[in-house]
């Protein structure tokens, strides 16, 4: 590696390789998932779970791509056909594009730092706020194109699921950003790792952190909040009339958006890359943290959905109207005072 | 009118997010207990002489077939599964059966064949897969129900040691 | 008719008949094994045996039945503790060597040892001793098997060869438990009515060796019929295993034709309902499976409609057609063929094979054709083969219809026949024959309803006992839509 020089490598290149092994890794990890929830389910069921494909089952992944692209294709007679393939793109795609900007640690090359992330942008929250907010229009579209009532339902439930908890959301972020000062994700993650306490550890962060899981299990349309494609009521939901890799597409999507998820979790709020009490950890050790991190937060999307029982709709947006947005509110409203009144000295 | 009388909640149920906790905490554990579940191919179900199971006929110790088609398991046969044509035979049992067939998607493996035989020709095996990819193939003909007394001598013994019981009384 | 007491029931009684006939006549059951209603009572077996008093309160004695006269006022009871008592111990001796082979047995399901020991016999053999050991395979010329060790030495089968036939062949030979049944000088059985032995012995003794081990008794479904070999029409059961599978015919009792008997010929005449199908899609080699007409290839299978279109046009452009039907049609199918012959403006002809030497004074009159009576009785003409060869080859046109029609006329003649002629026929099954054009199929007797008339004028009935293949109709139907078409387009038009 002698008189390597990282400028030499001409720009394009690390960009390929970046969004290759990040995509890649994003890609991977959805399917791992799609294994993981059912393995994690067997387990806390005492089953076995899928261990037929390739040891312990590992290769069931790939069995079920094949099996869903050979499949055959059906759509429904009265579904609009341009929106009905559509949808199945528009669940799956920001899902994927919102990877971009996390701030997944640090590479180190013969002394130089390459910045392990796709893009590094001032506005890398307000870009993934706005690429999550698209995702809704795959549920609502794949839902109205259907021409299905069990598909509209469960589109219409998760629209308005994903915007009851959106607020919620973005308000719970938002206290991370009046702590950090920055819309920036690497900001947040410095500052964090500069203050040598995650957010999740501060009063607000902790609320703040409490009130983003939930709103995140809600905007990933998952367990105890999957309104919109519960099976006893709406035989599926959106996706009822979908069929082979178009149906993968829009789980590919859910497990993307849950990946997504618990990195900007681990981001937010629990410093991201940092290795805790070693500040200097090499940057290797800061990249598994952070993958430590995001896969505890995949794994309590399992747990949870695997624990608790589904909400009623009404429950649901109770709880999402009536008390996560008011103390969402009031926590926000609470640090920003705190912060106007300790920075003003300065 | 029934009136339901549900348990008021205290405050930690009420809160919710403790009984998420306690939910979450059961989970966890049962993680990390054995699975229950069988196995199937690799670990079959247990056997034993009270297994009834597909029936077989009993070839003899000499090589021949115990049946003499004599059609009392046809007959029998709530669901008519069994088809059996007879012939002759130089042997000093006169008759053979030429054709003996059991539809094994008809048979309810009822037992009433084996109680029915005056031969000890028909036994109710432990053999209980039964898989095909043809309707066709699942009709076992003389050849694939053909079985070594060996193989059936579990139950015949308990057979015998169950008639024995209803003839010991007056 | 003499006045007699039967189960506490006055009754009337036949004094010419023995004491058993009037019990089964009124409701009486008295078992019986070597008493038949054909043959002379012997009184061997001992199980027909009632209680009877001289008078009403008279002392009563067991007597066997079969060998007792009626006479007036006598009072019988056939349910009494005594008679039961007396034949179950008959039974018990009966059965005392008779070997357990009702699985490989023949007779079981229709034996009447099996029945009556079911009815009256104990469960329990007392008997220690070992059964006596006798030949069990012992052939008795072509048609009959016997089986001494299952004998009781009823000797039905040694009186129905000395009343019925009226030459002995049989006897019962041997003394006390080493007595069995053999010919004389051990001569095989010979006469062409040694089938019936199968159905006499009440027990396996005698089985047939064409039946034997073929099927379960119960699993065969019996239809009434009618032979077909003579014209005495013999009235006989068909019986066909699960109604599919024609495996023995057997005579039924038909006072007026053959009483309980029938002939090795008709009883042995399988070859012509048993013949096998010709190969998927062929036309020759077998029985036909659908109407055929003649293209390029020789005969093809055709739709049966365009075939009866065709053979109607055909025989509409050739008048002076020639219609001649088989032995075998019955009066159903004579008569559609008459209508037929109307449309054809022909005289209706049957064929009328020569009498064949099988003649004898009991059952067989040696004439093939079954419903010779019939056929002329409805203005059909006889026609020898030769005759109707000759005239087939004059002719312009024919219709041949009926079972077998082709095989009587003979199919080397028939392949002679010029080309030019227009020959339709209704047959089983067809050789190569040039001149024939069109060809349907037909059932054969045991495949179709209908009626023969015997050579005394009784009609025998037909019915239908195993299902014609798929793709064959009836004959009378088929003459039928060919004598409308044929209406429809005068002939010569």
């Amino acid at each position: 590696m002698d008189g390597f020089n990282i400028k030499d490598v001409p720009e394009v290149v690390l960009w390929i390789a970046k969004i290759a092994i990040i995509f890649g890794g994003l890609v991977g990890t959805a399917a791992l998932m799609s294994l993981a929830e059912r393995k994690v389910s067997a387990w806390m069921q005492y089953r076995h779970g899928p261990n037929r494909v390739g040891p312990f089952g590992l290769l069931q992944p790939l069995a079920d791509g094949i099996k869903f692209i050979f499949k055959e294709e059906l759509i429904p007679e009265g579904a609009n056909k341009f929106l009905f393939r559509l949808a199945p793109a528009l669940a799956a795609i920001p899902a994927m594009m919102t990877i971009a900007v996390i701030p997944i640690g640090t590479v180190v090359i013969a002394d130089q730092v390459i910045p392990f992330s796709i893009a590094q942008i001032d506005l890398g929250i307000m870009y993934m706020l706005a690429l999550g907010g698209l995702s809704v229009y795959g549920a609502i579209l794949g839902g109205w194109a259907s021409n299905s009532k069990y598909s509209l339902l469960g589109g219409l439930r998760a629209s308005a699921q994903m915007i009851s908890y959106e607020l919620t959301l973005i308000l719970s972020i938002l206290v991370v950003v009046a702590l950090s000062g920055s819309l920036d994700l690497n900001t947040i993650v410095d500052a964090q790792r500069e203050a040598g306490l995650w957010n999740v550890f501060t009063p607000f962060g902790f609320l703040a952190f409490v009130l983003f899981t939930i709103a995140s299990f809600a905007e990933t349309n998952r367990h105890p909040f999957d309104f919109a494609e519960c099976e006893p009521e709406l035989v599926g939901g959106f996706h009822t009339e979908y069929s082979a890799m178009r149906f993968a597409l829009f789980f590919l999507g859910e497990y993307c958006a849950m990946t997504v998820m618990a990195c900007l979790n681990t981001t937010l709020f629990f410093g991201g890359p940092s290795v805790p009490f070693w500040p200097e950890a090499p940057w290797f050790l800061g990249i598994l943290a952070f993958l430590v991190k995001a896969g505890f937060f995949l794994f309590l999307f399992i747990w949870v959905r695997w624990t608790l029982p589904r909400f009623r709709f009404d429950q649901l947006m109770r709880l999402g109207w009536k008390v996560a947005l008011p103390i969402a509110l009031v926590n926000l409203l609470v640090v920003g005072a705190w912060v106007a009144f300790t920075t003003k000295g300065s | 009118m029934v009136v339901v009388q549900r348990k008021e909640l205290t405050l930690a149920e009420r809160l919710y997010l403790p009984e998420v906790l306690r939910g979450l905490s059961l989970t966890f554990r049962k993680f990390f207990e054995k699975p229950i579940t069988r196995q199937y191919p690799e670990e079959p179900l247990p056997t034993d002489e009270v297994t009834r199971g597909q029936p077989r006929l009993v070839v003899k110790d000499d090589g021949n077939i115990a049946c003499v088609s004599c059609g009392m398991c046809e007959i029998a046969c709530p669901a008519y599964a069994i088809t059996i044509d007879g012939g002759e035979t130089d042997r000093t049992i006169e008759r053979e059966p030429k054709k003996f067939e059991i539809d094994m998607l008809r048979c309810i493996l009822c037992g009433f064949c084996e109680e029915a035989c005056p031969k000890d020709a028909i036994f109710m095996s432990n053999e209980l897969e039964l898989a095909d990819y043809t309707r066709a193939g699942l009709v076992y003909d003389m050849e694939k129900l053909k079985r070594p007394k060996s193989a059936l001598q579990r139950r015949i013994d308990y057979i015998y040691k169950l008639n024995n019981r209803w003839r010991s009384k007056p | 008719m003499t006045k007699i007491q039967i189960n506490g029931r006055e009754v009337e009684a036949d004094p010419k008949q023995p004491l058993i006939r009037a019990c089964h006549d009124h409701g009486g059951d008295v078992p019986m094994y070597c008493y038949h209603p054909g043959l002379t009572p012997v009184g061997s077996c001992r199980i027909c045996q009632v209680e009877v008093a001289a008078a009403p309160g008279q002392p009563s004695r067991v007597v066997a039945a079969c060998r007792t006269p009626v006479s007036e006022g006598m009072v019988v009871s056939t349910d009494t503790p005594k008679a039961h008592d007396t034949r179950r111990e008959c039974l018990e001796f009966l059965l005392k060597n008779h070997p357990l082979d009702c699985p490989i047995c023949d007779k079981a399901g229709e034996c009447d040892l099996q029945d009556y020991s079911f009815n009256e016999g104990q469960g329990k053999g007392r008997s220690s001793e070992p059964r006596r050991k006798l030949e069990k395979r012992k052939s008795l010329g072509d048609v009959i098997v016997l089986d001494e060790e299952r004998c009781i030495l009823c000797s039905r089968c040694v009186r129905f060869f000395s009343d019925v036939t009226k030459k002995p062949q049989l006897t019962v030979e041997g003394l006390g438990s080493r007595s069995v049944i053999n010919t004389f000088m051990d001569k095989p059985l010979e006469g062409n009515y040694q089938g019936n032995l199968a159905d006499i012995c009440p027990v396996g003794a005698l089985t047939s060796k064409k039946f034997r081990f073929q099927a379960r008794v119960w699993n065969l479904s019996k239809t009434l019929s009618t032979c077909g070999e003579c014209s005495r029409g013999c009235s006989i059961s068909v019986e066909a295993l699960r109604a599919k599978e024609v495996k023995r015919l057997r005579p039924r009792y038909n006072a007026a034709v053959n009483q309980w008997w029938m002939c090795d010929t008709g009883r042995h005449a399988m070859a012509p309902i048993t013949r096998p199908l010709a190969p998927e899609g062929a036309v020759l080699g077998g029985r036909l499976r659908g109407a055929a007409v003649r293209g390029y290839n020789g005969l093809e299978l055709a739709d049966e409609s365009a075939a009866t279109a065709l053979a109607a046009d055909m025989l509409a452009a050739h008048p002076g057609a020639l219609l001649v039907v088989s032995p075998f049609a019955t009066q159903e199918e004579a008569t559609t063929a008459l209508e037929l012959a109307r449309a054809l403006k022909a005289t209706p002809h049957f064929v009328s094979p020569a009498a064949n030497n099988l003649k004898d004074d009991l059952l067989h009159t040696g004439d093939p054709c079954p419903n010779r009576r019939g056929l002329t009785e409805l203005g059909f003409a006889p026609i020898e083969p030769a005759a109707a060869l000759a005239a087939l080859a004059k002719a312009p046109a024919a219709v041949l219809a009926g079972e077998r029609v082709l095989e009587i006329l003979g199919h080397e003649g028939l392949a002679k026949l010029p080309t030019k002629l227009r020959l339709v026929a209704y047959d089983v099954e067809t050789s190569d024959i040039p001149a024939l054009d069109v060809v349907f199929p037909v059932p054969t007797h045991v495949e179709k309803s209908g009626h023969w008339v015997n050579v005394d004028g009784h009609r025998g009935v037909l019915n239908v006992a195993v299902p014609p293949p798929a793709g064959v109709r009836r004959l009378d139907a088929n003459l039928a839509q060919l004598a409308r078409k044929l209406a429809a387009t005068p002939v010569g038009s």
